[in-house]
């Protein structure tokens, strides 16, 4: 929590009430919120502050959202976590591939949003995690150096293209990652000519994985987006 | 010639040909016999060639052929020694009939040849030009109209007192065009004889010869007795193997030649042509309407899903704020946030209200609660309720004094006011000036909401008041779905009263909507409605 104190957070969104609901509760947890409810605010605001993390509403009056991180990311890594409404469930792929780091779907519980928050200034904070030799997630250790992976302290024989998800997923701990970064990271083939294998090893690898306890998934299916592997 | 021939049957018309080659040849005989009385000429035989020769041309090869052979008899038996004899005693005289009888058949062989040629050369202009024009018909984009015409068109060219063309239904039943005299009972369609069972399943011989396709029926006309007959001449219409219906031909004669068959067939493929083509057209206009109903029917959808999901956001947002445990909330934060629940869930009242009223509006069932309103108070107390909508405009409001009472729904035309405000406020700059003026102008007393906004662009102006209806000019498109000034029209309209919008010299948009004055006249006179409605 610690390394949160302070940060700034761009919020934009073109709706008062929910402008005003996030910034009274992250002014609340020690974050300092600078506003925006047009594109071109956000933009002027992103030049101004160069906030620590952006909630970036898709649907703004002025400007397509997704223009706006296309322009963030021109420029840097800062974590951007998208708000949108179910509407845009394109959209939210869309954002992602272009390098937003998570979403919250409208509308949506004040938690959720502090969560994802800070899921997204923890990896912004240790850019460098997936790169640890051994990382340990509750019962489950990826050993990246031995390429070994244990659940409940059984060693778990993976084929070659499994290690590769593991080492994926487990190098964007809490973060969505959509099929298409997957296939391509993977297989570093198109989308479209993978993206049945992606769902037939993802379930081959939830059955190494899961000890069988629908409530502790490790990867979780985010529907229409892709996956996310779950650490806490 | 077949103009002339052309109600005569055939069978008759043979037997007329002949007559004519015996009457003929018989005439020429007795001219020979005259002249050789006279004179001794050598070769008066070559006088039948011509009565050889107008036979073949008025009636074709076969009577033809009759006069050669009765010529070469009759020179023979009356003009040629041994008379009254078939025998000839001259062998001299034998070569010099033979050979007669050669040229005549020959003569009467050419002419008759060149006879059909002429007939074909006639019928198949005919044809082209009957086809041309039933074309010409069908090319337009109205095929009942055009079937009607076709079907004269060629009852006309056949000379027969009717024709009907009649094509099925796909859901049952058929349509029939008709023209000339057609007896009730005509119809390929609703008689189940063995003629509609030949139609419907196909002849047994090769269906696809247009030429093969007709069929003789007759049906018995039940309102006559049994014995009253119709001819009626059955031509299929069909494209490829579906068939579409039937060209019904009345005639009493009941007597078509080969070419009329093949125009009467030709005539039907065309229609089947057009008909199978219009239905395709008609099939891809409903097509394309579908699938814009869809794409509306989707982005009605995802406005309505959008527009009631984003209070809903602001009230989960400040709901989960207010439960949160781990924060201490000041007094004025906890305010802020119920006071954002509470406007938004007004917001969201409004905006299922207004989706409420239009499909009322739409379902015809709205029924204004009518009473004696004091114009003055019911203005007063929208422009309360309008303060906040107002809050960041230079809002006026010019009220002329003494307004006498109105007849009116207090709450709907109080929605009106307030909707043409609230829609102002959307689309001019804050701090801008919106003025509300009330005046009686003759019998109808008339609201008006002006603004100095940017005005509305001309081509949006006739839509301005239909649903879901959004001014699309590249401006930052305002909350909401496009209702409201859909209502304020439909809440008008029930009052009898007008609403239109102009644009204003100077700039601005200018919304008027009146309610008549006289109404409240009739009310008085007729109380009962007050109590009716």
């Amino acid at each position: 929590m610690s390394q949160q104190s302070g940060a700034r957070i761009l919020v934009v969104d073109d709706e008062p009430g929910i402008l005003r609901a996030v910034q009274t509760n992250l002014g609340r947890h020690d974050f300092r919120v600078e506003t925006a409810s047009t594109g071109r605010e956000a933009l002027e605001a992103y030049a101004r502050v160069r906030p620590d993390l952006v909630l970036l509403d898709l649907g703004l009056p002025d400007m397509d959202g997704l223009d706006i991180i296309r322009a963030i990311r021109e420029r840097a890594n800062t974590p951007i976590v998208v708000l949108s409404s179910r509407e845009a469930e394109r959209d939210k792929v869309t954002a992602l591939d272009l390098g937003a780091d998570d979403y919250v779907t409208k509308p949506f519980g004040i938690n959720e949003l502090l969560a994802r928050v800070r899921v997204a200034m923890r990896h912004a904070a240790h850019p460098d995690s997936g790169t640890e030799p051994v990382m340990r997630f509750d019962d489950l250790v990826v050993d990246l150096e031995r390429r070994r992976v244990v659940v409940g302290g059984n060693e778990v024989r993976l084929t070659p293209t499994e290690w590769d998800l593991v080492k994926l997923l487990t190098s964007h701990p809490d973060k969505v990652l959509t099929d298409r970064m997957i296939t391509e990271a993977v297989w570093g083939a198109s989308y479209a000519a993978q993206a049945h294998s992606l769902h037939v090893y993802v379930a081959r690898l939830r059955k190494k994985l899961d000890t069988g306890d629908a409530a502790r998934r490790r990867i979780l299916t985010e529907p229409g987006v892709g996956y996310r592997l779950v650490t806490d | 010639m077949r103009k002339l021939m052309g109600k005569i049957p055939a069978g008759r018309r043979g037997l007329v040909g002949y007559t004519a080659a015996l009457g003929s040849v018989t005439a020429v005989s007795l001219f020979i016999g005259f002249i050789l009385w006279q004179v001794n000429i050598a070769n008066a035989s070559m006088l039948y060639l011509l009565a050889v020769m107008a036979t073949a041309v008025a009636f074709g090869r076969g009577p033809a052929i009759f006069a050669s052979v009765l010529a070469f008899l009759v020179f023979d038996c009356f003009f040629v020694e041994p008379l009254h004899q078939l025998t000839v005693s001259d062998p001299e005289e034998w070569v010099s009939l033979l050979f007669f009888l050669l040229t005549a058949t020959v003569t009467g062989q050419l002419a008759a040849a060149q006879r059909q040629r002429a007939q074909e050369a006639r019928q198949r202009e005919r044809e082209a030009v009957v086809l041309y024009d039933v074309v010409r018909l069908l090319g337009g984009n109205d095929v009942d109209q055009a079937l009607e015409a076709v079907a004269e068109r060629v009852r006309s060219e056949l000379q027969i007192p009717g024709l009907v063309i009649e094509l099925w239904q796909p859901e049952g039943g058929a349509r029939r065009f008709k023209a000339g005299r057609v007896p009730p009972t005509v119809s390929a369609y609703r008689n189940s004889s063995a003629a509609v069972r030949i139609l419907q399943s196909g002849p047994p011989t090769d269906s696809r010869d247009h030429a093969q396709t007709g069929r003789w029926v007759r049906i018995v006309r039940p309102t006559h007795g049994a014995g009253a007959l119709e001819h009626v001449h059955l031509v299929p219409i069909r494209v490829d193997d579906r068939r579409l219906g039937a060209l019904l031909l009345v005639d009493p004669d009941g007597h078509f030649d080969m070419s009329e068959d093949r125009l009467v067939s030709l005539a039907a493929a065309q229609i089947g042509i057009a008909v199978d083509r219009a239905r395709l057209r008609k099939e891809a206009t409903e097509a394309e309407i579908l699938r814009r109903t869809d794409e509306l029917r989707r982005a009605l959808l995802n406005a309505v899903s959008h527009d009631l999901r984003t209070p809903l956001a602001t009230i989960m947002a400040s709901a989960s704020s207010l439960r949160q445990n781990d924060v201490v909330w000041t007094e004025d934060e906890r305010q802020g946030f119920a006071q954002a629940i509470e406007q938004e869930a007004e917001r969201l009242n409004r905006l299922v209200g207004n989706l409420l009223d239009l499909s009322r509006i739409e379902a015809g069932s709205l029924r204004p609660q009518k009473s004696w309103q004091d114009v003055e108070a019911l203005v007063d107390d929208t422009v309360d309720r309008l303060r906040t909508v107002t809050a960041r405009h230079n809002f006026q409001l010019e009220m002329q004094k003494d307004l006498p009472p109105v007849w009116l729904d207090p709450v709907e035309i109080g929605q009106v006011i307030y909707n043409l405000v609230e829609n102002a406020t959307k689309y001019v700059p804050p701090e801008s000036d919106i003025t509300l003026e009330v005046r009686r102008q003759g019998g109808v007393l008339a609201f008006t909401v002006s603004d100095r906004g940017p005005g509305i662009p001309s081509q949006s102006i006739p839509h301005l008041f239909d649903p879901f209806y959004r001014v699309m000019d590249g401006r930052p498109r305002p909350h909401g779905l496009g209702l409201g000034l859909a209502i304020v029209k439909g809440l008008v309209e029930a009052h009898g009263g007008r609403v239109w919008v102009e644009n204003r010299p100077g700039g601005g948009a200018q919304f008027t909507f009146t309610v008549p004055l006289a109404a409240a006249a009739s009310a008085t006179t007729t109380p009962a409605q007050a109590t009716v409605v």
